[in-house]
């Protein structure tokens, strides 16, 4: 497996079951995905009626840069009051299911995509007001843009994780997405630098990635941050910035949906490979380790306690 | 192989096999006990020169010989931060299993990324020549192990960042 | 003084007839040459680099074995082993062999065999001289470099050693492993 998956495989599979006509059942389940999104599986009234709510630590700032919009859009005639303790809830009555197979496949995978769903309002909106601006720009010649349109948009901030965000700017002919990650440790702050090279080498090196997004990274906030509170200056190296570069050809109506749901799923992609990493350095020490110990016990002598024989063929075994 | 690691591991070893010539020695200190002595350094006559063996200023072995123990302690080349790290974890990866290893010290000498302690006893129970192979081939074996795991690092970061960007095309 | 931990302190410091207080003059033998000092342990470099000049290195080779400064000081040992290291440098590889078994066969062969192979011990444990200071840890390399072989550039002072190393060998192949006990037994060091 190279590439995750943008949907949340365990709802998935759950609702196809329940979706497929089974007898219907009392579901409880509390379901975990990346970056502490949590979700709630359940039946409260019937068994055919199943609520699912989501909880995501930075809702509020989503719901500022239009999560609410974007999340009415996809679950429009679903949506219920959010589940105490959750932020979003919607309810599916299994009596009450599209006809069409299609359009079932259809609700479970939108389902499954809650997450994305929630986390794409500010990407959206930086996307719409990239088409804005660039739109803007077309009237001006570089010298005589008013500083709105020169400047770009504001910076979106979405406090994502404890430590870590992600942060959205819209410019006339660009969107800039930057990731601020954590590496607690010192093996994974090496690590993540070997990976982040690749990423930003990639393009440079590789026909093929001419057009994909400029990776950038650094370990001091870039310009594009100067003003955004709440950052810290701490430079000892735990903190990386990684900034995407995403150019007009990436924001078209055609590709935008797909190009959200591949640049969030960016840090968890990144942090999986480098655990993976770590996994299969360790199996191999393992190895090794084992290889040095079969020299090292090539210099026992020969074991003297081989099997020893009475004169009608029997033998001795030590007892205990 | 490069050229100069093999005279590197040929010292090694002639100096090794020289080093190992010990015997059993109670200590003097306190009566019925019998300690490494070149852990204990109770008494400074039965500790030897030390022998220093590098192959440049990265890599280098420590020979503490006294009667009745051989201290060696490897240093492992590390060019970069990458193989620093590497070093750090495989090294502590084998001390975690020094029991197994018999030999193996529980802490490396400072300066140095991993030692082995070899008593009279360890001569006694194994052969000799066969423990001095064992220690050059270590010192290959971790070299050559080091240089692939950091080479699978970048293959597979190269990969993955390119498997990442294509989707965007 | 009330403070003081007294089961802290190690008496066996304090007891003269502890074997930890074992009085090692007593191991150096009583032939140990005068003490020298820098300045003949530089003047003795230059009568030597006069001989590797007039070209002979065995006579050099020679010279520099027996006036090891077995009683000097630090610095005149230090002095020395330059010279030493001069002299081990100017030989060619091709001359190795010839040269030692020059030098190790005569009177007094085996007593230059082995402060020849301290002196190589010695150079091997002294710090790389006249090189660049290298960096602990250099960052990683970037770019399009990364990937490659660990073992391409040599570390510092990998030319110095590897003379050191060819020599120790064909020494070994020489005079055997006995040598080397010599080196780690003996109290007179170079």
């Amino acid at each position: 497996m190279l590439l995750l998956d943008y949907h949340n495989v365990l709802i998935h599979s759950l609702l196809t079951e329940r979706f497929s006509g089974s007898t219907p059942v009392s579901i409880d389940q509390v379901v975990s995905d990346f970056d502490g999104v949590t979700f709630h599986l359940s039946t409260p009234e019937s068994k055919t009626k199943i609520l699912i709510s989501i909880q995501v630590k930075c809702f509020r700032e989503l719901v500022q840069y239009g999560a609410q919009q974007v999340l009415e859009r996809e679950y429009g005639p679903y949506i219920v009051d959010p589940e105490p303790g959750y932020d979003f809830s919607v309810l599916i009555d299994l009596e009450n299911l599209p006809a069409e197979q299609e359009e079932k496949h259809n609700l479970i995978m939108r389902l499954a995509l809650m997450k994305r769903n929630a986390m794409a309002a500010p990407f959206e909106r930086a996307f719409d007001e990239f088409a804005k601006l660039s739109e803007e720009a077309s009237r001006y010649t570089t010298e005589s843009a008013p500083q709105g349109v020169k400047e770009g948009g504001e910076v979106m901030a979405i406090h994502y994780r404890e430590e870590e965000a992600i942060y959205i700017k819209a410019s006339h002919d660009r969107v800039t997405v930057i990731f601020s990650t954590v590496f607690r440790e010192e093996t994974d702050r090496i690590f993540g630098k070997v990976f982040l090279q690749e990423f930003v080498d990639a393009r440079r090196r590789v026909l093929t990635l001419q057009n994909a997004p400029q990776v950038l990274f650094r370990n001091d906030p870039p310009l594009e941050l100067a003003g955004v509170p709440g950052l810290q200056n701490v430079n000892d190296g735990t903190l990386s910035y990684v900034t995407f570069v995403l150019f007009p050809r990436h924001l078209t109506p055609q590709r935008r949906y797909e190009n959200i749901s591949h640049i969030q799923i960016f840090r968890d992609y990144f942090h999986y490979h480098i655990k993976a990493s770590k996994a299969y350095i360790h199996t191999r020490m393992r190895k090794r380790t084992a290889d040095f110990l079969q020299v090292l016990n090539r210099a026992r002598p020969e074991n003297e306690e081989r099997e020893r024989k009475t004169a009608s063929g029997r033998t001795f075994r030590v007892q205990g | 192989m490069s050229t100069s690691l093999r005279p590197y591991l040929q010292c090694v070893r002639s100096s090794l096999s020289a080093a190992l010539a010990i015997s059993n020695f109670a200590s003097q200190t306190s009566e019925r006990h019998n300690v490494p002595e070149i852990e204990a350094a109770s008494s400074p006559e039965l500790l030897l020169n030390p022998l220093v063996i590098s192959r440049n200023s990265d890599e280098r072995t420590f020979i503490e010989p006294s009667v009745n123990s051989v201290r060696v302690s490897l240093k492992v080349k590390q060019a970069d931060e990458i193989e620093h790290i590497l070093v750090h974890k495989f090294a502590r990866f084998l001390t975690q299993r020094a029991d197994a290893f018999l030999i193996l010290r529980r802490k490396p000498v400072e300066g140095y990324d991993i030692s082995f302690l070899i008593t009279n006893f360890h001569t006694e129970a194994m052969l000799k020549h066969k423990i001095v192979d064992f220690v050059i081939e270590f010192m290959e074996e971790v070299d050559k192990e080091i240089s692939e795991m950091k080479l699978f690092l970048n293959a597979r970061a190269r990969f993955v960042a390119e498997s990442f960007l294509t989707p965007f095309d | 003084m009330a403070q003081l931990n007294y089961r802290t302190i190690n008496i066996d410091v304090l007891d003269p007839d502890s074997s930890i207080n074992f009085p090692m003059d007593t191991l150096l033998p009583a032939t140990l040459p005068a003490p020298t000092t820098s300045s003949a342990a530089a003047a003795v470099a230059g009568e030597v680099r006069q001989l590797l000049r007039g070209g002979d290195p065995e006579a050099a080779l020679r010279h520099v074995l027996d006036t090891a400064p077995l009683g000097g000081d630090e610095r005149a040992k230090e002095v020395h082993l330059a010279a030493v290291t001069e002299v081990l440098q100017g030989i060619r590889q091709g001359e190795m062999s010839r040269v030692l078994e020059g030098v190790c066969t005569g009177e007094g062969g085996a007593g230059r065999a082995d402060c020849l192979m301290k002196y190589l011990y010695k150079g091997m444990a002294s710090p790389v001289s006249n090189q660049t200071p290298r960096k602990s840890v250099s960052p990683q390399n970037t770019g399009f470099s990364q990937i490659q072989g660990r073992n391409l550039g040599e570390g510092g002072g990998g030319q110095q050693m590897s003379v050191l190393l060819s020599w120790h060998e064909k020494l070994v192949e020489l005079v055997g492993t006995g040598s080397i006990v010599r080196v780690m037994t003996d109290r007179r060091t170079v």
